[in-house]
């Protein structure tokens, strides 16, 4: 048993600190009106850092670090509200390193990880119930290639992405393509949400994709979809932990300097209480984060672990951001005080993939319900 | 990071478990005296005694007092298989007289005690709340004269659970008056048949037994005093850290109990109670990480206190909510009492329902908790 962090870890993070509070701090209130999004600036110098390689192998410039120092260094990044492709990109990068052919993994992995190509996967479907797509799903077979055309929902930052990860339905099942977004018929719209996220709206019409673009074996494009979201749950679960460890910094720093009735609000039990389930809510979420980021490092089922964090996770992601606005009283609600910044992302966080209930229903067929 | 057990440990893991399947019968006598409410009956002695015989009540104290001098790792995983197979997952002897006794106890005391404890043959009661002292401990008033060649104690105590099967009350009484009142309390082990003690029971809501101990003019031997005059609260507070580790043993067995009911009932369909047992699974995975995280401090010397509250107020709470769950289950069949035959599970968790309720206040309110992570854990400031 042993709750502290590795030596690799603590290297990793001492970096990552400094890195993150001189020059990403701030940067998520500059990208949020911007049309990118996100700072080309930073994600070039958090590559440089190794970041995207912390999981990968060194021969393709990773780090062969496993998922337990991705979760510590992605919860550094919650903190700060890093804003970006990271964890789309990442995903997909884990998705090619174990489905890609040879080739595949050639031409993407060592460019991913370098920072040099962004990622988005394009795997959610429209709910017609929500709202009519302009493209229809259709695909054509031919000897060397499919010509696809369709729409895909809340691809995360597709909008500056180089290449999709693309679910298509076929007869087999869906099939993950691999899709450059400059290919003609592509067209991404990067639709405005509560966080600053950058869900996009993917319109396929008539694309081209040679048949080496298809991911893994035809067949195998569910199991692909499953670890592409229990990957992400996993590393928005850490992500989250980041954004409430410093929600909770925050509230109790205000708590001890704000004044009313001539005292620190910090010292009324209302105000301590609120403080200590934010407390208890965090450790929940980052040690049962921490078990499903060792439970999938030693290649054990982990799919009962990542939801139980991504459920507890979502849940407390809208818990705790509801209670350090209450904490802050009107700076709460106020546009320049950042405690809003986290609310809203708190919120998107929450959703992405897989809200509350939608992984406590994977928990309940886990548990043989 | 790492989440398992060394194999030392889980081969100690394993050994714990066999010998409560070894002893199936005595064991499910008496976690069917225990989950009476009435205490300890014979089987609980017994098995006690036969716990104790391996060293593993006490398993960090040293050998010459009956311990093993293993790690709190195994403290913790002795008890979570005490939760699992008893319902007792500690003794006051072992998990808070005796360490103080270790700590600060005369040579004398050591002897008489320890290895008694570490045995299973005697228990103590806590013998601190009182009428108007339940959180607020300091302003206990239960008087103890110095008389010279003895101490005279006169008052009362409340909801001391312990007192109609314990042989010694932990005593917290008023030696000095004080201000702040805390300086003022000392430290006495009384034998319960001294003369002038009287027990009388009280029932709680959840049909368990605990007590009013009344002392009227009670002549104590000076040797009775633990430690220093005037020093008990920093004894009492002490208590506290050594019985920092808990478990969710008792918990997952219910659970898995609740969760086979909905499998054999077809009632696992149902998206409501799917989504219900699901949180609960996950509540319960989080307070057993929360109660390894202290049993980890403990084993590397640190002492936890805000860790500690974090993890009893999420044990009890996620208790309230696994039986509240499980009366949910049941729908109003679950309200119906033991030996109806429309009760479910023989009306266990009726019961439980109402018992649980105990846990959320003995030990520290869940309130008194949340000021403990406020103010020890984040730093916020006292009213």
């Amino acid at each position: 048993m042993d709750f502290d962090l590795t030596d690799l870890q603590t290297l990793l993070l001492s970096s990552a600190g400094k890195f993150l509070e001189n020059e990403v701090r701030g940067v998520v209130r500059e990208v949020e009106k911007s049309e990118e999004g996100h700072s080309f600036d930073v994600w070039k110098k958090m590559a440089e850092l190794g970041w995207l390689g912390v999981v990968f192998p060194q021969e393709y410039g990773g780090i062969d670090g496993d998922f337990t120092d991705l979760a510590v260094l992605v919860e550094e990044m919650g903190k700060v509200l890093f804003p970006g492709p990271y964890i789309p990109t990442l995903i997909s990068g884990l998705a090619i390193l174990e489905y890609g052919s040879k080739a595949q993994k050639e031409q993407f992995l060592s460019d991913l990880i370098k920072g040099h190509l962004v990622f988005s996967p394009a795997i959610i479907g429209p709910d017609l119930s929500m709202g009519t797509p302009e493209m229809e799903e259709a695909i054509i077979r031919e000897e060397a290639r499919f010509v696809v055309s369709g729409t895909r929902l809340f691809a995360p930052f597709a909008h500056v992405a180089d290449w999709l990860l693309y679910s298509a339905h076929m007869d087999e099942g869906p099939a993950l393509m691999l899709i450059d977004t400059r290919a003609p018929g592509v067209r991404v719209t990067a639709l405005d949400s509560i966080g600053v996220n950058k869900p996009c709206e993917v319109v396929l019409k008539d694309v081209t994709v040679p048949r080496n673009r298809i991911l893994g074996h035809m067949g195998q494009g569910r199991d692909i979809i499953g670890k592409l979201e229990s990957w992400g749950a996993l590393a928005e679960s850490a992500y989250i932990a980041g954004m409430l460890g410093q929600i909770l910094k925050m509230s109790v720093e205000y708590a001890k300097e704000r004044e009313q009735f001539n005292r620190p609000i910090g010292t009324f039990q209302a105000i301590q209480h609120k403080c200590a389930d934010m407390a208890t809510d965090l450790d929940q979420v980052k040690f049962l984060t921490y078990k499903a980021a060792w439970t999938l490092s030693r290649k054990l089922p982990a799919a009962k672990e990542i939801s139980m964090a991504k459920s507890w996770a979502s849940d407390a992601s809208r818990r705790v951001a509801f209670m350090g606005v209450m904490i802050h009283g009107g700076n709460g609600v106020s546009a320049e005080h950042d405690m809003q910044l986290y609310f809203r992302r708190a919120k998107s966080s929450e959703m992405t993939f897989g809200d509350g209930d939608f992984h406590r229903e994977i928990i309940a067929e886990e548990l043989g319900l | 990071m790492d989440f398992s057990f060394s194999v030392e440990e889980e081969q100690f893991q394993q050994e714990v478990v066999r010998f409560f399947k070894k002893e199936k019968d005595l064991a499910e006598g008496a976690k069917g005296e225990w989950d009476s409410g009435l205490g300890y009956g014979p089987n609980c002695w017994k098995i006690m005694k036969k716990i104790g015989q391996k060293g593993w009540l006490c398993p960090t104290w040293p050998k010459e007092y009956g311990g093993l001098e293993l790690s709190y790792m195994y403290r913790y995983i002795i008890m979570e298989q005490m939760h699992h197979y008893l319902n007792i997952y500690a003794s006051v002897g072992a998990g808070m007289a005796g360490p103080v006794i270790l700590a600060h106890g005369s040579k004398e005391q050591k002897d008489q005690f320890l290895l008694s404890i570490a045995r299973g043959d005697i228990e103590f009661v806590l013998g601190y709340t009182e009428p108007q002292a339940g959180s607020d401990l300091a302003a206990l008033s239960i008087k103890a004269q110095d008389q010279g060649d003895h101490f005279l104690i006169n008052g009362s105590k409340l909801f001391n659970t312990r007192a109609h099967f314990a042989q010694y009350h932990w005593l917290g009484a008023r030696t000095a008056v004080t201000e702040p009142k805390f300086k003022g309390i000392s430290l006495f082990i009384v034998d319960l048949k001294t003369p002038g003690i009287t027990i009388s029971p009280i029932w709680t809501v959840g049909g368990t037994r605990t007590n009013e101990v009344f002392y009227d003019n009670v002549k104590v031997p000076k040797d009775a005093l633990v430690g220093e005059v005037n020093r008990g609260f920093y004894y009492i507070l002490e208590a506290l850290d050594y019985e920092r580790i808990s478990t969710v043993g008792g918990l997952r067995r219910d659970f898995h109990e609740i969760l086979e009911y909905v499998k054999s009932t077809g009632r696992g369909k149902d998206p409501l109670i799917r989504n219900k047992l699901a949180r609960l699974a996950t509540e319960i995975e989080s307070a057993q990480l929360f109660a390894l995280r202290v049993a980890w401090m403990l084993n590397r010397n640190q002492v936890p206190n805000y860790e500690a509250a974090m993890l009893k107020m999420l044990v009890s709470e996620v208790e309230q909510r696994l039986l509240n769950t499980a009366m949910q289950v049941f729908g109003p069949y679950g309200q119906i009492q033991k030996g109806s035959k429309w009760s479910q599970l023989d009306g266990k968790y009726e019961r439980s329902y109402r018992d649980s309720l105990e846990s959320m206040i003995t030990r520290g309110t869940s309130e008194i908790m949340r000021n403990v992570i406020a103010q020890r854990g984040l730093g916020l400031p006292r009213g």
